[in-house]
Formats: structure tokens, C-alpha cells, sequence
């Protein structure tokens, strides 16, 4: 088929391939994987994203003037959506980034501590944070600019912790093994 | 509570590797290293099938408290032997 012809989510499915993970996940899965991964404790990589997403989300809230810069704007969100492209990309690297069926059972718990510690401590921000977000909103009289900046690097610090946090908490529960 | 065993105890004296236990007992070698350090307690499953590996009851390998050294084993067992022969 010309490529012309082709619907958005075949274009989409291409770009999934692209990216190379989805050949690596099924080379992980196959019996005889061409290439035997390392998935080493990650530690302070994950911390940039999150760190980056602070400070945007942080300076939307205080300093709504500077994002009123249209390209200066433009730019941050562009950075953000490339940080959140390639977040996935160290998540697995990271010890949650092989293929859940290849669990053993102290795999299978970390991982579910680390996804419950991450949505357990996203729902509580969203939970205190929303209603915070709406009575400045209120008190301080935001213009409708101000707001969709807010609700925009919220939105993506969201993300951003989403898709991080597990792997900075499995990789900080794992602690070195002596070699044997 | 913590749990204490004696895994690293059995592997050195049956000679045999974290690899060949976790292949034998169906978990990643890397399991096998964080059992032995304490890190991680085991399902009763898996303490199960560790026994089982080296053919000994479960509570030769865990236990609550902590495992006298094999030394002062070995000593009593002696002092028994010593006992019943004379």
C-alpha cells in the first residue's frame, strides 16, 4: 500500500515500531533472545524527568509571565513531549523493564509495590493538589492563559511521574549483591 | 519479625552455585542472593522447594531466631556420641 493511502493508526503503529521496543519486548519474550539484557538498578536518571517537570510545573504557577512568551512556550511543551518519548526508553533498562511474565514471585512483588507506591502517591497530589490548584485559581484571579499552562504542566508532571517513578523505586529497593 | 537461613550454608557444602539452585527451584539467581542476605523472605512455596532441593525439613534451612554457628553443632552432636558410648 502507498503510503499516502495509509490511515493515521497505521502511521501510528509505524512510529510504535520505530521506536525499536516493541522488536526488543518480543526479543525478550522469544526462546532464544539474540541479545541477553542487563536490567541494572537505575537511580538518579529518573530523577532528571521529574525534576525538569517540577520546575516547569513550578514556574507555570508562579511565573505565568514567562510562559506567556508564545514560542518560548511552544518550546518547553516540545521538550516536555520529547522527555515523556524518551522516558520509556530507560524505564526498560531499569528492573521493571523486562516482561512481566518472567517474574519470579520477588520480581512479581517488587513490581507491584513499586506501581502501588506510584499511583498511591499520585492519587494522594491529585487528591490535595486539585483543590489547592482551584482556590488560587479563585483567590488570584487567573487569566484563562494562566490556567491551561497550569493544567497543561500538571498534566505532564502527572505523566512524567507515572511513567518514572516505578523504576526510581525498584531501583532504590535494590540493593547490590555481592558477586558470588 | 525476621526470618533467618541457613541457604548459603547448604549451597557451599552441597558445592553448588546460586545459578544451579535458582534454576532448580524456578527463580532468578538474583532471588536466590537477596534470600540469602536476608533481604527478601521467601513464599512458603519457594522455602518449600528449596528444602526439598537439598533434602531437608524447611526448618533446617528458616527460622525465627537465629542459627546457632555449625561449630557448636557440631560439638553437641559430639558430646551425645561421647555420652551414649560411655
Amino acid at each position: 500500500m502507498k503510503s499516502s493511502h495509509r490511515s493515521i493508526l497505521s502511521r501510528l503503529d509505524d512510529t510504535v515500531r520505530w521506536t525499536g521496543i516493541p522488536a526488543r519486548v518480543a526479543d525478550e519474550m522469544s526462546d532464544a533472545p539474540l541479545i541477553d539484557r542487563k536490567h541494572r538498578p537505575l537511580r538518579w536518571i529518573p530523577i532528571w524527568p521529574i525534576a525538569f517537570s517540577c520546575a516547569l510545573f513550578i514556574l507555570s504557577l508562579t511565573w505565568p509571565s514567562a510562559l506567556d512568551l508564545g514560542r518560548l512556550y511552544v518550546v518547553i511543551v516540545a521538550l516536555q513531549v520529547t522527555q515523556l518519548a524518551l522516558v520509556p526508553a530507560f524505564h526498560m533498562n531499569g528492573p521493571l523493564g523486562k516482561p512481566s511474565l518472567e517474574d519470579d514471585e520477588r520480581e512479581a512483588a517488587l513490581r507491584k509495590d513499586s506501581f502501588l507506591f506510584c499511583l498511591g502517591l499520585l492519587a494522594w497530589l491529585n487528591c490535595l493538589g486539585q483543590p489547592i490548584l482551584l482556590i488560587l485559581s479563585q483567590l488570584q484571579n487567573w487569566q484563562t492563559v494562566h490556567s491551561v499552562s497550569v493544567a497543561i504542566s500538571a498534566l505532564m508532571l502527572n505523566a512524567t511521574l507515572f511513567a518514572s517513578l516505578p523504576t526510581l523505586y525498584a531501583s532504590w529497593n535494590l540493593r547490590q549483591l555481592p558477586k558470588e | 519479625m525476621s526470618l533467618h537461613n541457613r541457604i548459603s550454608v547448604f549451597r557451599a557444602e552441597r558445592g553448588i552455585s546460586r545459578r544451579q539452585l535458582a534454576e532448580a527451584v524456578g527463580v532468578n539467581n538474583q532471588t536466590i542472593g537477596y534470600l540469602e542476605r536476608g533481604d527478601y523472605k521467601p513464599s512458603l512455596e519457594l522455602a518449600l522447594k528449596i528444602a526439598r532441593h537439598f533434602g531437608v525439613a524447611v526448618e533446617m534451612l528458616f527460622s525465627f531466631d537465629r542459627f546457632e554457628p555449625i561449630a557448636m553443632t557440631l560439638e553437641r552432636a559430639q558430646e551425645k556420641v561421647n555420652e551414649v558410648q560411655s
